[in-house]
């Protein structure tokens, strides 16, 4: 009887949290709290970090939007050096930084102000290898670009291996109001929170 | 206002099923808290359920990740098909405990 009560909390405590999650600003509240928001300035190169593809050759939304913003931050003369993460498909053979690549190409970046790097698994190991391309270049001072709500961790790993980081931050969902997006942005939350609680505990960070 | 319709819309439709339960169906008011307790246990169950898939899930990929130098990226066992998943295991779960309660008390009338 008493495991059943436990149950029945932990049930409604579930609810609450569903609710508050979906028809209030809690998730907007912490999205807040837990991002970095842009502190654009002049860099010698312009990062764009992964964030996988949906199928072969497709980028995913969030690689998508990072990937806009790169190309954007490079034409209005940020930086002149555009480099992009995204590891190969095993399945498929391609490569999310090739992708991205070409798509850089399409806008008019120039082949000789592109540097890619596909080897890179996790964001630790984005850091590592962006450092050892770009720090025989004389790279040290850099635009961050990745998500609003992975800016935090990201920066830090990016300083840990030496880098100068100003964040460039895309989709700042701070404002979002339809209840499915919050749920979204409650779930993004709680990845990060997850990571950045695992990264912790491995020392990375 | 999309919040406010959502729950303007159930709202209204939960009013609507507790006045046919009452006046046309005959339910009682005793039984509904009943089920709302089920409820919320059946969604407890499922968020236990949950978290153990997600516990399971992260730990095979790091042991695969150490055991084999693969790697498999620890996002997929927070994929949303676990979630629904989970539901269905917990529904499965109280019937199952339902049926068996009902099981042994026939058996003990016999």
């Amino acid at each position: 009887m008493n495991d059943s009560r436990f149950v029945q909390s932990l049930g409604l405590v579930t609810l609450v949290v569903f609710f508050l999650a979906s028809f209030t600003p809690l998730p907007n509240l912490l999205n807040h709290w837990a991002g970095v928001p842009s502190q654009l300035q002049p860099a010698e190169a312009i990062v764009v970090l992964a964030a996988g593809m949906d199928a072969p050759g497709v980028l995913s939304n969030r690689s998508l939007q990072r990937m806009i913003h790169g190309i954007v931050l490079f034409q209005r003369g940020f930086a002149p050096l555009l480099a992009l993460s995204g590891p190969i498909n095993r399945q498929s053979g391609r490569d999310e930084a090739g992708v991205r690549a070409e798509m850089a190409h399409l806008f008019g970046v120039s082949p000789s102000a592109l540097v890619t790097e596909a080897t890179a698994l996790t964001t630790r190991e984005e850091a590592a290898r962006m450092a050892a391309l770009l720090r025989p270049r004389g790279v040290s001072n850099i635009l961050l670009v990745t998500n609003y709500d992975h800016m935090a961790r990201s920066r830090l790993l990016f300083e840990k291996v030496g880098f100068s980081v100003h964040p460039a931050s895309v989709d700042d969902l701070s404002e979002v109001r339809k209840p499915e997006a919050r749920l979204r942005l409650m779930r993004q939350l709680a990845q990060e929170f997850l990571a950045r609680g695992y990264y912790g505990l491995a020392g990375y960070l | 206002m999309d919040p406010v319709f959502i729950l303007m819309i159930t709202g209204l439709t939960s009013v609507g099923m507790l006045i046919l339960g009452v006046r046309r169906l005959r339910f009682s008011m005793a039984g509904l808290w009943l089920v709302l307790g089920k409820v919320c246990e059946t969604i407890g169950l499922t968020l236990m359920l949950f978290l153990l898939n997600l516990a399971v899930g992260m730990s095979t990929i790091l042991a695969w990740r150490s055991l084999t130098g693969r790697f498999v990226s620890i996002y997929i066992a927070s994929d949303t098909t676990v979630l629904i998943l989970s539901l269905l295991q917990a529904l499965t779960f109280q019937a199952w405990r339902e049926s068996s309660r009902q099981h042994h008390t026939s058996e003990s009338r016999g």
